[in-house]
């Protein structure tokens, strides 16, 4: 082989090699992965009754109360702690007078019957758990307080309980 | 000097800085960044040295050689019926160990090219951590985004 072959052969080859070797960029790729457990949601499910009220005579509806004590249908990831927390009026109103509602009482369950329930200030809040479908109960009861020349009429107030895990 | 010598020379010349660079660049996604379950409402934050939840990235190359780190990182993760999660990296979220070893990274932020030094064996780990961050009515599901990490000589 002629000396000018050799010499091509080994040009090409070193340039070869360069060229193989000009492959400077590289890159991979993985994935994040998330799995979102099922938002909270709340409702609403019974108001807070206190029925005929007599100016001067308080009236109290307990949290145990289940015809009469508000309640908040809780539901969400199933068995996962929650913490709840209320937005508790002062007074009731009706056409610009009011009445006040103190000594606020809460209970919360795993069921709609209070059974194995516990007591709880909604001042303070609480953190109980969803049960095993993602549920929760919660019941609130209070007391108002009428002057004992308190304007007749219907009074109302709005409570608001929070729910977030 | 003939000038097939000379030929020869520039190309041994040229050749010569590439032949430097040593073994072909390899970059491998070893292990994804894993939040699992997340609830609606309450950011989940991976740190880059969560062994199990980190993502890897193992990188082959130059040995001692300068490279260039950077990544194309997601805004969202994709759920079901394509709903988004915002997936946020911060500032020292990525680490580079020259050692592989997920105890001992320099952080960085891969949001940011960066560039290292590879060690005299070649061989480097990168880690990644981030934040998710999901909506008080995040929808339930399972949700993936994608993290690219290219590796440059310089």
């Amino acid at each position: 082989m002629r000396s000018i072959t050799k010499l091509s052969l080994v040009v090409a080859a070193l340039v070869l090699t360069g060229t193989a070797l000009q492959a400077q960029t590289n890159n991979a790729s993985i994935t994040a992965t998330a799995s979102v457990q099922t938002p909270i949601n709340v409702v609403g499910a019974q108001q807070l009754s206190f029925g005929n009220v007599f100016p001067g005579v308080n009236k109290t509806i307990a949290a145990t109360d289940l015809t009469n004590a508000g309640r908040f249908d809780v539901t969400g990831q199933a068995s996962t702690p929650v913490t709840i927390s209320f937005t508790l009026p002062a007074t009731l109103g009706s056409a610009g007078n009011t009445m006040p509602i103190v000594s606020y009482t809460g209970v919360h369950a795993q069921n709609n019957a209070q059974t194995g329930g516990s007591a709880f200030s909604p001042v303070a809040g609480a953190t109980p758990t969803l049960n095993a479908s993602g549920a929760l109960w919660v019941w609130v009861g209070a007391q108002v307080q009428p002057a004992t020349n308190q304007a007749a009429g219907v009074y109302t107030g709005s409570i608001t309980m929070t729910v977030v895990y | 000097m003939k000038r097939e010598s000379w030929v020869l020379i520039g190309a041994m010349l040229l050749s010569v800085p590439l032949l430097a660079q040593g073994k072909p660049l390899t970059v491998t996604g070893v292990r994804g960044v894993t939040f699992g379950a997340v609830l609606p409402g309450v950011p989940r934050v991976v740190l880059r040295t969560d062994p199990a939840n980190s993502g890897q990235f193992d990188v082959k190359g130059p040995k001692g050689g300068p490279v260039l780190l950077s990544f194309v990182l997601p805004l969202t993760m994709t759920g079901p019926a394509g709903a988004l999660m915002p997936i946020v990296f911060g500032s020292s979220d990525a680490g580079y160990s020259a050692t592989q070893s997920i105890g001992s990274q320099v952080g960085f932020d891969p949001r940011q090219p960066t560039t290292v030094v590879f060690p005299n064996n070649g061989n480097v780990s990168v880690f990644v951590g981030a934040t998710a961050n999901p909506g008080t009515n995040q929808r339930a599901g399972a949700y993936t985004g994608t993290i690219t990490l290219t590796v440059t000589y310089l």
